[in-house]
């Protein structure tokens, strides 16, 4: 198909804004991780770009010996997995049931749960039922009060809803119960919508930052997101946790980005994995809507 | 089982037994059986921590003691709601919610519209998967390490900005520290964060329309803007209104990670929003009725947002329900 000069002019606007877009992405990034990679003098003096000037790891260096980074990436590791892996069973635990035509009353479990999604009881209520139950200061903090996101139940309700239902009546013919269905039919079929639905409540609990500055006293149980908050607020902090001689190979932003680096690593480690299924399960939602 | 063993002699499902324990009813509640188990922690969390803390809100018109509890504190009725509607601060922090959100939704709402439009029409697919991988990232990241990235590119001192500003005109600006510069960040930084990610559902709604609709357009002439104002964008319109009343529900709530995170001393004035407020006076100041009922505010005026926003929806039927 040949364009006219309009059309010509149109597509060529098209991938330089694109492109500008797609840098202003990166760009910042690249800045931290240069940052992170550079000598002290070159950052304290302003001279690094995207580009390491005076390579050195001695900002890492610092972090991991002079911070107790490596304690809050387990306790991040810790949260994200297990809090990860109940939010998963309780979610099928909803979805499979509600997308079941045979399910008493699925109607008005549905709306039930969909007008919390409306309407809620807010921040205050919320902390004085934890408190009740006597979980503040617990990991169980971070995971009961969000189990269940009701919007991912529903994304995945509605996926279990559009598997072929011939599968499952021969199952039954079978003599596969409920739970044989769920585990050796619904679930393997299910597994892009699965996938999309683990990354989503992962990314939300290894970035946790609220919850944990409600319900954590201990600072000993901190997650990344809150010792680096406190780092970055507080450059002394740093300083009370290294030691006197590293100080001179050190600067708070070197130290800073380094901790930045450490938290994304493990999300780009699994993003370009995630990425094909999470477009998808993304786009199942917005067609059933 | 039981109930075979009891009757010894009689098939089970033989036309003899019938009775109570057969027909279609008890069928489908030993079908329904297995389903209620799984079911019942779903609803124990429901109602634990989800109806619970509605029953809660109760306490925005009580005078609540950590002593008495929830049940005992005296009533004080409208009281609280009163402090807050005479409090010049709370109301300037009402003001502040609904400025930044506001405009953050009517900014940051169009941007990945147009950014889907835009990859839509990428013929290339390697350079368009590139783009994608990329602007889908940053909403990945915490707010920790976008706020991080924020102060790092708009620091007084050798932040990447600033440099190429200090070039140009001689001298670094207080990006962080001046109210105008401070909200732009703000909106700017959500977008960022958020466009590319938001796009894959208008791109879903884009590859949906039918092609043949562009060739008839490119047959009669028209040029590709004229293209994307009659075929693309009403073919998407469905989506835009949906996602449009979703978000008229979020219109009360600032992230609270957003907000705290940026905020600094120099802008408090127009940087203090509701979540932040009910963090530092409720938890922080153990004002639990005031704050609450400042929630109860925030989350009435939510409801009825959504609600009036899909009965107009429904008028040109495309309501949520």
């Amino acid at each position: 198909m040949r364009d006219s000069r309009s059309e010509k002019l149109f597509y060529l606007m098209n991938y330089v804004l694109l492109t500008i877009i797609a840098l202003s992405c990166i760009t910042p990034l690249l800045n931290v991780i240069a940052l992170s990679l550079s000598g002290a003098d070159a950052v304290a003096s302003g001279r690094v770009t995207l580009w390491p000037v005076e390579f050195s790891l001695s900002s890492f260096n610092s972090l991991f010996t002079g911070t107790p980074i490596m304690r809050s990436f387990w306790n991040s590791v810790q949260i994200t997995v297990i809090g990860t892996a109940l939010s998963m069973l309780v979610t099928v635990l909803a979805a499979y049931p509600l997308s079941r035509k045979q399910f008493y009353s699925r109607r008005f479990f549905t709306l039930a749960m969909v007008f919390t999604m409306i309407f809620n009881g807010g921040l205050i209520p919320s902390y004085l039922v934890v408190q009740n139950l006597g979980l503040v200061n617990s990991y169980a903090a971070l995971w009961l009060p969000g189990l269940v996101s009701t919007y991912n139940m529903l994304l995945m309700r509605s996926a279990f809803e559009q598997l072929p239902g011939e599968v499952d009546e021969a199952a039954k013919i079978d003599g596969c119960g409920e739970t044989g269905i769920l585990l050796r039919i619904v679930l393997p079929l299910s597994k892009p919508m699965l996938a999309t639905l683990a990354l989503f409540y992962g990314v939300g609990y290894w970035n946790a930052f609220m919850s944990v500055m409600i319900y954590i006293n201990d600072t000993a149980k901190y997650n990344m997101t809150v010792l680096v908050q406190n780092m970055i607020k507080s450059t002394s902090m740093i300083q009370d946790f290294a030691d006197p001689t590293m100080l001179a190979t050190m600067t708070p932003e070197g130290i800073r980005s380094a901790a930045v680096i450490v938290m994304i690593v493990p999300i780009l480690a699994v993003y370009p994995l995630l990425q094909k299924y999470f477009v998808k399960g993304v786009m199942l939602g917005s067609i059933k809507g | 089982m039981e109930i075979t063993k009891a009757a010894p002699g009689t098939y089970p499902d033989g036309p003899e037994a019938k009775g109570r324990f057969n027909g279609p009813k008890w069928k489908r509640f030993k079908t329904n059986l297995p389903l209620l188990l799984m079911f019942t922690p779903v609803i124990l969390f429901y109602l634990i921590f989800r109806y619970a803390p509605i029953g809660g809100l109760i306490i925005a018109f009580k005078d609540y003691n950590f002593y008495d509890g929830i049940f005992n504190s005296p009533w004080v009725g409208f009281h609280y709601f009163e402090v807050l509607f005479q409090d010049p601060r709370t109301l300037e922090i009402i003001r502040n919610t609904l400025m930044l959100s506001l405009l953050s939704l009517a900014v940051g709402f169009p941007i990945p519209i147009i950014l889907a439009i835009m990859l839509n029409e990428v013929r290339s697919m390697t350079f368009k998967r590139t783009v994608q991988t990329i602007v889908y990232m940053p909403h990945f990241l915490s707010w920790v390490i976008i706020a991080m990235l924020v102060s790092t590119a708009f620091a007084m001192e050798n932040g990447l900005v600033n440099r190429i500003v200090e070039q140009i005109t001689g001298d670094v600006y207080p990006f962080m520290y001046e109210k105008f510069s401070w909200v732009s960040i703000f909106v700017g930084s959500g977008i960022w964060k958020d466009m590319g990610f938001n796009a894959i559902i208008f791109l879903a709604a884009l590859s949906a329309i039918d092609p043949s609709l562009y060739e008839a357009a490119a047959m009669d002439g028209g040029g590709k803007m004229r293209q994307i104002w009659h075929i693309t964008l009403p073919g998407i319109r469905p989506t835009i209104i949906l996602l449009l009343i979703l978000s008229m529900g979020r219109v009360m709530e600032v992230g609270f990670d957003q907000v705290f995170m940026l905020q600094n001393a120099n802008v408090n004035q127009i940087a203090d929003v509701i979540s932040t407020y009910i963090y530092r006076i409720g938890l922080q100041g153990a004002q639990f009725s005031l704050t609450t009922a400042m929630g109860l505010f925030e989350s009435l005026v939510a409801f009825i947002l959504v609600f009036t926003a899909n009965t107009i929806a429904r008028k040109f039927d495309q309501g949520l329900w």
